[in-house]
Parts: structure tokens; sequence; C-alpha cells
């Protein structure tokens, strides 16, 4: 899949980001063009989820500027949610919404935010639990289905709203190792089929394999960023090496 | 028609008395006569009196269904031996002749007269005097243990003569009428209970008497529960309406806008903070007074459900809050907004989460109607009450108590049978995402600040 260089879906530009005196994010910027697999890593209280949550303003960023296309996500007149619309998120902890079936969690948001009718809400649920491999699971409840059939169902649920970015939030970081795989697949998927993703990880194999753009980040900034070639066969920076030899 | 008797045997003869009796008798008979379509028949024999002796708890009625005594007083004439004196009661009315008492006195002296009461069970109590009895002698029959029937109305009793020469006489209804009152279910049950030996060895336990009285607590049951459908009334209406009450309260207290949270949050500390008893006091004085004039029991109502939304609100508050900052998340991250994310995604979850607690506060609701028996709300505790001011016993009370619990142990039950029940549920949710290294990396996404994650929570549930 090509990658359109000639058109960013996000830019980051010296994005900083605070709770009280600690401050997480220390000036990042970052370009996500059309159709990018930007793969995330870097060790715990890195700021990576931080500056994914910040996309989607699920966190609010203290100074900088993220724009979403032609949109600026940081400007406090943009209407967020229709922003979000567009940008679908994937949990760590799936955040399933436990008191609706598979296919109603994948169709309410159809329903609510997109205003699409019952009937084509729950065909394009069934179309998107398919695609994921769950065709057979569409009325069991988030607490009948294994960890990744959950975060299967969550990735339907994102992509049913036709976003033009996912992030995805550590998404496979809660799973039982057997229950990875399944998981990986379907991001692999959906990146061959040309989603434009943002993806914080710590599954090298995924990164090495599908990442167009990798960045490694360390106590809020970004100390290397490249191809995966790059960043894994030949780091720049000793942290960078370390962390990489210590998880491959 | 010979109103002179005739008697064979004269053993005294006075004729002047006997033709003043003579005179009486004749009139009594002329009334008879009106009245009756029997034909008269000569007689000697005056009654004088046929009277029941009230039996009421407290009260000067003769109750149907309740154990009574009869007493009858006649007199015979001065040539009049009696061998016989048949009392003839209505049908319905049940007799033993296990205690009849016949007490014959010539002026102030007794005579012992032999008499055996018999009831042959055709509605009559017969009195053999083998004997006979003098003449002249006054009889004081006394029938313990006559059973009038439930239904009450108007008693007579006829009386029938044999004299010692085997002369019959039918008296017909004499001696004036006996008015019984007639008596509901439960006071004939009550007044059965009464006569049986094992409640009045129950009741010879003083605290047995006050607190568990049989017969008190079959009667004050009917009554009782006209005040406890009057309390579930007030529950039925107050609840639902303090719900939604307690739900807005709830968005109010995590609202953004500072105002909205002070409104709700002094409304909600000023209710729970004094107590209800005082509440009713303001609203059912105080209205009044302002010129204001509601029916009590919609009053009553109001102030039910505007006590209880206070507690909702936090009841709703603390559910709303206990759903994971993730589920906020996610809703919102699909584009939805604030009121879109509450109505669809959180207070679906949040109301599952709090119906236990929920039901206690209905409990409480349920108990704490009683406080309005204090401004004359007729509700269960207030019918316990007026009962128990009558008779004096604590009986009503226990019976009241007995109206709560029927309510109140269901309801506790399934209250526990839920929390039991969610608690699994929580267990399940949270052994899931169990992993050991990736919580710690959870942490930093998630602000690591409790205010600021309790305060983004309020900005999450407050875009309303």
């Amino acid at each position: 899949m090509t990658i359109d260089t000639t058109k960013s879906i996000i830019r980051i530009r010296d994005l900083h980001k605070s709770y009280g005196d600690v401050e997480i994010l220390k000036g990042i910027d970052l370009d996500v063009y059309k159709g990018e697999v930007v793969v995330i890593l870097g060790p715990s209280g890195s700021g990576k989820s931080t500056m994914l949550r910040c996309v989607n303003r699920l966190e609010e960023p203290t100074s900088g500027h993220i724009y979403f296309e032609d949109t600026e996500i940081t400007d406090k007149k943009t209407n967020i949610n229709e922003v979000r619309k567009n940008v679908g998120m994937v949990f760590q902890n799936f955040n399933l919404f436990p008191h609706l079936t598979a296919k109603k969690n994948v169709m309410i948001a159809q329903q609510k935010v997109l205003k699409r009718s019952k009937e084509e809400a729950e065909r394009i649920a069934i179309e998107q639990l398919e695609r994921v491999g769950l065709g057979e699971r569409l009325d069991h409840y988030p607490d009948g289905l294994s960890g990744g059939q959950q975060q299967r169902v969550a990735i339907a649920r994102a992509l049913a709203m036709n976003p033009h970015v996912m992030l995805f939030d550590e998404a496979t970081s809660a799973l039982d190792p057997e229950l990875v795989r399944g998981v990986l697949d379907v991001m692999r998927q959906l990146a061959k089929e040309g989603m434009t993703m943002m993806v914080v990880t710590h599954e090298m194999g995924f990164a090495r394999d599908v990442a167009d753009h990798v960045i490694f980040m360390e106590d809020g900034k970004v100390i290397e960023r490249g191809a995966p070639d790059e960043v894994f066969n030949n780091p720049k920076s000793e942290r960078t090496r370390a962390f990489i030899g210590n998880i491959a | 028609m010979d109103t002179f008797a005739s008697p064979s045997r004269r053993k005294h003869v006075l004729a002047k008395a006997a033709c003043i009796a003579a005179c009486a008798i004749a009139t009594l008979l002329l009334g008879l006569a009106l009245t009756s379509t029997a034909p008269a028949q000569a007689h000697a024999l005056e009654v004088e009196a046929c009277t029941a002796s009230p039996n009421e708890d407290g009260g000067n009625r003769i109750l149907g269904a309740t154990p009574t005594r009869v007493t009858w007083r006649a007199h015979s004439a001065e040539d009049e031996s009696l061998s016989r004196i048949t009392l003839a009661f209505a049908d319905g009315v049940e007799l033993s002749a296990d205690k009849v008492k016949v007490t014959g006195l010539s002026g102030l002296d007794r005579v012992e007269l032999n008499a055996q009461a018999s009831a042959p069970g055709d509605g009559t109590i017969v009195i053999d005097m083998p004997e006979a009895a003098p003449a002249g002698v006054s009889f004081l029959v006394e029938i313990y243990n006559v059973v009038f029937p439930a239904d009450g109305g108007e008693f007579q009793v006829a009386a029938t003569t044999e004299a010692a020469d085997g002369t019959v006489n039918e008296l017909g209804p004499l001696g004036g009428t006996i008015t019984v009152s007639g008596v509901s279910v439960a006071e004939g049950i009550a007044a059965w209970l009464n006569g049986q030996g094992w409640v009045q060895a129950w009741n010879s336990n003083k605290f047995l008497h006050l607190f568990f009285d049989p017969a008190i607590i079959v009667t004050s049951i009917p009554s009782v529960f006209n005040g406890w459908l009057a309390a579930l009334g007030i529950v039925v209406i107050a609840f639902p309406a303090a719900i939604p009450v307690g739900f807005v309260l709830a968005l109010m207290r995590m609202a953004r806008f500072r105002i909205l949270r002070a409104v709700a949050g002094t409304y909600v500390n000023i209710v729970r903070g004094t107590p209800m008893f005082l509440q009713i006091y303001i609203a059912f004085f105080g209205l009044p007074l302002l010129g204001l004039n509601i029916n009590n029991f919609a009053l009553g109502c109001c102030v039910m459900a505007l006590n209880s939304s206070a507690y909702l609100c936090e009841i709703f508050r603390a559910g709303i809050q206990s759903i994971s900052k993730g589920q906020f998340e996610a809703a919102r991250s699909l584009g939805m907004n604030g009121v879109q994310t509450m109505i669809h995604v959180i207070a679906p979850q949040a109301f599952r989460r709090v119906i236990p607690t929920m039901t206690n506060e209905l409990i409480l609701l349920y108990k704490d109607t009683s406080l309005l028996a204090a401004v004359g709300i007729m509700e269960t505790v207030m019918y316990a009450k007026t009962i128990t001011a009558a008779t004096g016993n604590i009986t009503p009370y226990i019976v009241a108590a007995g109206f709560y619990l029927i309510v109140t142990l269901p309801m506790s039950r399934i209250t526990r049978a839920m929390e039991d029940r969610t608690g699994t549920h929580k267990v399940a949710l949270k052994k899931k995402p169990a992993d050991k290294e990736p919580k710690s990396v959870t942490k930093q996404g998630w602000s690591p600040d409790l205010n600021a994650a309790k305060d983004e929570l309020a900005i999450k549930t407050a875009d309303l």
C-alpha cells in the first residue's frame, strides 16, 4: 500500500502535556500520512499512550497543536465529536459496553452518532464482525467472550464508523499470549488494506513487519524515528538499542 | 277466652291478688294477640324480663358469634305449680345445657327446685323440675354460652310451661327483645378464640396477653391491612417519582457548572442532614399557614419522594462514578456526546449496579411512611395506634410490625441475592484483563493524579 505523503492525516506540533508539575510530554512533533502505519515504541511511562490519547483529545494537551486533516483538534472551538467520528480508537482494556451484545456494541454509535438506520447499522455491524472473524458471536455479551474476541469486537466497533485513522493503545497488552495473534492478524489485515494507523505496542515483531514508520519515545520525547529497519537494526541512541535488545 | 286461669288445685286463695294479676296478664295478652298469629293460650306465668349480658370487649353491645349469658325471669301465678319450662330460641342460636342456672325465689327465700336443664337440639332449652315447683315462685333462669348468629338481629325467647297437672301453656315470646349486633368474620373468629381454653391460658400470661393476644391479632389484621395498603400506595407513588428527581440531582452534582453543583449539593445535604420527621412537620404545618391546602395523602407522597430523591441522588452518583473511566472514553472516542454517553452507555450500567442499594432505599422509604402517622395519615402505624388506644393492648403494634416485615424481609433477601450476583460479576470482570507487566503500563496512560482523574470524570459526565 502506498503512502500518500502529500496528504497528512495527523500533524502533531510541539505537543506538551503535564499533570500538575509532572510533565509527561515534552514537545512531540509527528506526521502521519494517509495509508501509513506508525508504530510508537518506548518504555513504560515514556508518554506513548498519553500522546495517542491527545490525538482524539481524551487527554487535553497542555500546549502545542494537533491537526486532523484540515481541522485543528487543539482549537477549543472545534467540535471534537465531529473529529472523533473519524478517529477510531482501540483500548488496552477493550472497554466494550458490557450491557450490550457484540452486535449492539458495534451498532450503537452508528445509530446515535452517524444516525444510520437500525437496519443499516445492523448490516454493517454484522459485516464488520465477520471481518474480524466473529460472525458466530453476534449475540454474545462481552462477558461471554475471550479477551481476544472482545478486542476484535472493539476493533469492529471502531471500524464501523468508517474512520480515517485508527489509534491502537496497547491493544494486545491485556491479552493472554495465545490470544494475541488473532488481534494482530486483524491489525495486519487492516494495514494491508491501507488503513492509516497509529499503534502503541510492545509487539516488536508486529512493528518490524507492519510499520512504515517507527518512533521510539522516552521520557516524553521522541528520541529515535525512522523506517523499522533503521530503528531496529541500526538504532542511533544507546537507549533505543538497550530497549530493543531487552525486548527482542 | 278464659283469662281467669282455672287451676284445679288452689293452695292459696287470694282473690284480689289474682284479680290484679289476671288484669295484667289480660293486658299483656291483648298486646300479644295483636302481634302474634298463634292462638293465645291461657296462662298464668308472668315473664318479667328476658335479657342477654353484653359481651363486647370494652363495650356494652351484645355481639353475635360470641358467647353470652341469657337471663330469663318470670313469676308463676299463685295457683300455678310448674314442672317444666321450655324456652325456645330462634333458628341459628347455639345453645348448650352445660351451664344453665335455675333459681327459684319465694319472696326473699330461695326455693329448692332441683331443676335439670337439657338442650334437645331443636333450638330449645328444657328445664325439668321433677318435684314440680311450688306456686307463686319467681324463676331466674341463666343460660350461659348462648351464641347468637354472627349476622346479629333482634331475638325473642318464647316460653312454654307445663304445670304439674299436665296443663300446657304456650306463652309465646315475652319479656322483651334482645338486640344482637352483627360481627365481622374477624370478630367472630376473635370471639371464638376468646372462648378457647388455650387462648385463655395464653392470655393469663401478662406479657403474652399484652403483646400477642390472639383475638386482638385477628381483629386488628383487617384494619391494619387498610393502613398497609395506604403505606404501599405512598411508596408506589413516591418511589418512582423520586427516581428521576434523584437522577437529575446526581447529574447536577457532577456537572461542570458550579451553580448546578452547589444547588444540588445544598439540597442533598439539607435533606440528608435533617430528620424526616421534621421535614414532615414543616411541610404539613408550614404549607397550610401559607394558604396551600394540599390533600394529606398527596402531600405525604411529595415529602417522601423529595426526601428519597436526595438519598437516591447519592446512590446514582456513586453508581455513575463506579463505572470505569474506560466506558466514558470508549463512548466518547466513538463520537458520542455527553448526553448520548450518559443515556446509552453509563446510565444503563449504573442503574444495574445500584439496584441493590436502591432496593435498600426502597425499604427505608417504606418503613419511613410510618412517620406520616404523626400528621394523621391513616397508614399502618396509625391504624394500629387507634386500636391500641381503644384496647390498651400492644398487640396491634405487633401486627403492624408483621405487616412491615412481610414486605421488608423478602425485599432484603432479594437485595442480598442481587448483591451476591453483582459481586461475582465484578470479580469476573476484574479477572479478565489480569496480566502482570502491562498493568503498570496502563497506569501511565491513565491520569496518574487522582484529582485529575476526578476532574476528568466530572467533565466527561457534565457534557450535558
